[in-house]
């Protein structure tokens, strides 16, 4: 079996589909780490990218990824030192080297930094990741459910600060983003070290993958513009389901971030020249999309609020909690999202339809870009998407630790209520 | 907060907003407010509003309302169960959006400022009871309706104290007496006659509503409309004394004003312009003598004059010193006119508010004062505005000359008086000068009784005949037209040859307009008989 590899050319795709996983909120201002990585891996080659079967069960790893504010790491970047300083630290601790690498979660920056820390340890990355999306307390993973130990803790910061915390899961969250505050704004961890057998249970599997397919087909259709997505050289869904994308070489991709590229404003169906004639380009990105992780749209259309919200009581969450309400164009429906980090509930006409641990998301119809509440303006056209979670994050268990209650909401998760 | 009762005495959230507890609330919607409330929920879950019944007034805790969200999910759930309103505190973030909803599913959204539990406590003693609810406003309708002293007063309690109300008071044609001109127009209207003094219909008090009442809605404003017929009463009965009060008053001081500067202008007027002379630009000269009559009394009088001019002037707003135009209005009509005196003095005052208005003999005597004023412009002011004016009888007015000073004043409405009594033959709204009518001035006298019956008796056999009426009008033009037939015919707007049938029957009742013995006496009686015969 051919064993997959990420590449200079995959990271474009890559942080294209860090964005899409990060729920909207958290993706914004993560362009510096594709350069950074794009620089690393052009020095130490490939990663190797490989599943936890493919490992001896014996093998060392941890999952890697960081803490703290993204715009305090673009403005104080990673040296490139700190991966090797967290293995150091684990290393001593237990006696024996890192075998292997593994994602914390596959998207916003901690897409990338285990890529980066994989290459610069010449260690093999593990397909998987512990949430499957971005949540904003670094123990809530599908690992700590599995019952793994977050602890003992690497952290190493921006000054290159290191420390290896042994406590509680919620203890070491707490100290660690004080820390953060502290040493820089930012963290890179190393956490739950375990023997890659136990990630059977424990891991979201294909997490890596998954984010490089959504990522490519968010590119190919942001840098058509006019084009088809077949004609850019964007994949779809259907051929790119194999896992042969990491065959892939840079003349193939063109090897250019097209994404970043806000592209020719799309026309509209019946114009002189429209290639995808009975179809806007939003809708046919968002049936690729919906093939390639089972999202459901919302609904779509003109954002018509967008403002602080209140703040929850009891939550412990970084950041300030905003609302924003889109008008439904076709239905007339009013749905309102709240966002904490990340897009935390949608109610349709008051009704919750769509909670954590789901992934809910927005889509500019306009540049055909993941777009957030930050980014946005009343009179702004958008889609919302509903990402259904790994299913262990509907159990109940699951729920406790990432649903709408956990963001200190009232509320039961729908699937709850159908129950 | 549960309460069983009846369903027709629920309140409405309608009335819920009129009779206190959310009507200090902000109405963020207000759709659907004719729903009956049946009982109040003070919500601090969620899943509390699942429980919630049909009807039920939901109120959020503070606790609960934690944003935007958490009021839309309470909607949507408090609509899902058919509740009658929702209840909310003001959050960050409760906007349009939710208001949006909140009309896209017909439910009325509240906020209040305060804390939502004490409006839930509030609102459970109004549902249960609701006709203390009721009552309550009435009475503190009442009790202000006590407080104040006239009409505009009186409306005004009902249109700030019953919100979604617009009130006014309506004459019997149209006019507003006070309150809101819109009211009358309004398609939803609740509506009670008001009496006056005597006990007939005055006017309408008009309640207009926004929309169509709910039959408990309609009772209480019905009630609250004829609590306020008895103070309006009183206020008008209150207004006509001061009214005649001022009338009287008045009247006083124009005749003292007179009475200083020499004879009273009744004594003047059987005098007579002709015993003066009929003044024209050869003879003004006979103008100055009355008035330096008048100079003449000022000094005879003395400081009294002066005195009475000061009263006059700081009691009653009144000019008697300068350059005057005094104008005389009267009616044909019999009325009592202490009983359409108010009437008349208020309209006039309507159009014209700074000139005075004071019962004078048999009408209402007024002046203009001013060195640039003309005869002219007073004529076509006051021809312009008679017909304006909303008397309660029909007025015709006459116009003196220019005078100086009281005694002027005093000629000048004499001359008034003599040309009113000549307009009241040519129709309501009619205004003559002095100068412009000429000798025929003297003609007002001829309406005397005395005159008049003395006429019918010569003239009885013309009378008598089946067209007699006529006779005695075309009699007359005859003979205004010295006996021309044709100019007769032109000024009765008859062909020449009806005239000359009517001149053979008149002639048959022995009537010879050529004989010049007879032809004065003629042309008087037929003068006498005019009024009563056109």
């Amino acid at each position: 079996m051919t064993r997959s590899r990420i590449t200079v050319a995959d990271v474009p795709a890559l942080l294209a589909g860090a964005e899409f996983f990060s729920t909207s909120a958290a993706g914004e201002g993560i362009e510096f780490a594709g350069f950074w990585l794009e620089d690393i891996l052009a020095q130490t080659g490939p990663v190797e990218l490989v599943t936890a079967d493919e490992l001896d069960p014996d093998t060392f790893c941890a999952a890697v990824g960081a803490m703290g504010s993204t715009i305090a790491m673009a403005e104080l970047p990673p040296s490139g030192q700190e991966p090797v300083l967290l293995a150091r630290s684990l290393a001593e601790r237990f006696g024996g080297p890192l075998g292997a690498v593994m994602p914390l979660n596959a998207a916003s920056v901690n897409a990338l930094n285990p890529v980066a820390a994989a290459a610069l340890l010449g260690l093999p990355l593990i397909d998987c990741d512990g949430m499957g999306r971005v949540f904003p307390l670094i123990h809530q993973t599908t690992y700590e459910l599995a019952g793994l130990s977050l602890s003992p803790l690497a952290i190493v910061s921006a000054g290159h600060d290191s420390l290896l915390l042994d406590t509680g899961s919620v203890r070491a969250e707490h100290i660690a983003r004080s820390i953060a505050q502290a040493a820089g704004g930012w963290l890179l961890c190393a956490m739950y070290p375990t023997r890659a057998g136990r990630l059977g249970e424990a891991a979201i599997h294909g997490s890596v993958s998954r984010t490089l397919e959504v990522g490519r087909l968010l590119s190919g259709h942001a840098s058509a513009g006019g084009r088809t997505p077949e004609s850019a050289g964007a994949r779809t869904p259907d051929s790119a389901g194999d896992s042969s994308w990491s065959g892939l070489t840079p003349g193939q991709a063109d090897g250019d971030p097209l994404w970043f590229s806000p592209g020719p404003p799309y026309g509209h169906p019946g114009d002189d020249g429209w290639p995808w004639r009975g179809a806007p380009p939003h809708e046919r990105l968002l049936r690729d999309l919906a093939k390639a992780t089972g999202a459901t749209s919302l609904g779509g259309g003109r954002v018509v609020e967008i403002g602080p919200s209140v703040r929850q009581a009891g939550t412990v969450y970084p950041g300030n909690p905003m609302g924003m309400v889109v008008h439904d164009h076709d239905s007339g429906r009013l749905i309102r999202l709240e966002a904490h980090n990340e897009l935390v509930l949608a109610l349709a006409d008051g009704a919750l339809t769509a909670a954590v641990p789901d992934l809910l998301c927005l889509l500019d119809r306009g540049t055909l870009r993941m777009t957030g509440p930050e980014r946005l303006t009343v009179g702004d056209q958008v889609d919302v998407l509903c990402v259904p979670a790994a299913p262990v994050w509907h159990s109940g268990p699951g729920l406790g630790l990432g649903g709408p209650g956990a963001f200190g909401f009232p509320l039961r998760h729908p699937r709850q209520e159908s129950r | 907060m549960k309460r069983a009762g009846r369903p027709a005495e629920q309140l409405t959230v309608e009335e819920l907003v009129r009779y206190g507890p959310l009507g200090h609330a902000e109405m963020l919607v207000g759709e659907n407010l004719a729903r009956p409330v049946s009982r109040v929920a003070l919500i601090s879950e969620l899943d509390q509003v699942r429980r919630c019944g049909p009807g039920t007034a939901v109120v959020l805790s503070s606790a609960l309302a934690q944003g935007a969200w958490a009021v839309e999910s309470a909607l949507r759930l408090a609509w899902e169960r058919s509740a009658a309103c929702l209840v909310s505190p003001a959050i960050i973030g409760l906007n349009q959006a939710t208001a949006q909803l909140a009309r896209r599913m017909r439910l009325p959204v509240f906020v209040v400022t305060g804390d939502t539990a004490v409006c839930a406590l509030d609102l459970a003693a109004a549902i249960a009871s609701p006709e203390a609810a009721r009552a309550r406003l009435a009475a503190r309708c009442a009790e202000l309706f006590a407080e104040r002293s006239n009409a505009r007063g009186i409306v005004g309690v009902i249109n700030s104290e019953v919100p979604g109300v617009a009130a006014a008071l309506v004459a019997p044609d149209g006019h507003v007496l006070a309150g809101q001109s819109s009211a009358d127009r309004a398609e939803h209207r609740i509506r009670v006659d008001v009496p006056g003094p005597d006990g007939r219909r005055w006017a309408d008090l008009v309640a207009a509503l926004a929309g169509p009442p709910s039959p408990t809605w309609a009772e209480t404003v019905h009630l609250i409309l004829r609590l306020a017929r008895g103070p309006l009463a009183a206020s008008v009965a209150r207004e006509r004394v001061d009214a005649v009060h001022d009338a009287e008053r008045g009247r006083a001081a124009l005749r003292a004003v007179f009475a200083a500067a020499g004879s009273e202008p009744g004594q003047v007027a059987h005098e007579g312009p002709a015993a003066r002379g009929h003044g024209t630009g050869a003879n003004g000269g006979n103008r100055e003598e009355p008035l330096r009559g008048a100079a003449h009394g000022q000094q005879t009088v003395g400081g009294g004059e002066n005195e009475e001019e000061t009263v006059s002037e700081r009691a009653l707003g009144w000019r008697v010193t300068g350059r005057h135009i005094a104008v005389f209005l009267r009616s044909d009509t019999t009325l009592d006119p202490t009983a359409t005196g108010p009437g008349v003095i208020s309209a006039w005052q309507e159009v014209f508010p700074d000139l005075p208005l004071v019962p004078w003999d048999t009408g209402w005597a007024g002046w203009w004062t001013g060195e640039e004023v003309t005869v002219e412009q007073v004529a076509s002011a006051l021809r312009r505005n008679l017909t304006r004016m909303r008397s309660p009888i029909p007025l015709s007015g006459g116009v003196g000359r220019v005078a100086d000073g009281a005694g002027g004043l005093r000629e000048s409405l004499s001359q008034a008086m003599l040309a009113a009594g000549v307009t009241v033959r040519e129709g309501h709204g009619t205004v003559r000068s002095f100068d412009e009518l000429g000798f025929r001035v003297l003609l007002a006298s001829l309406s005397q009784a005395e005159l008049v019956g003395s006429a019918r008796m010569v003239l009885a056999d013309l009378l008598a005949a089946p067209d007699g009426p006529v006779l005695v009008t075309t009699l007359a033009a005859l003979l205004d037209c010295s006996n021309s037939t044709s100019q007769a015919a032109a000024r009765l707007g008859v062909h020449r040859n009806t005239v000359l049938g009517r001149v053979e029957r008149i002639r048959a009742r022995g009537i010879d307009p050529d004989r010049p013995d007879q032809r004065l006496a003629l042309h008087l009686a037929c003068y006498a008989l005019l009024p009563e015969v056109s």
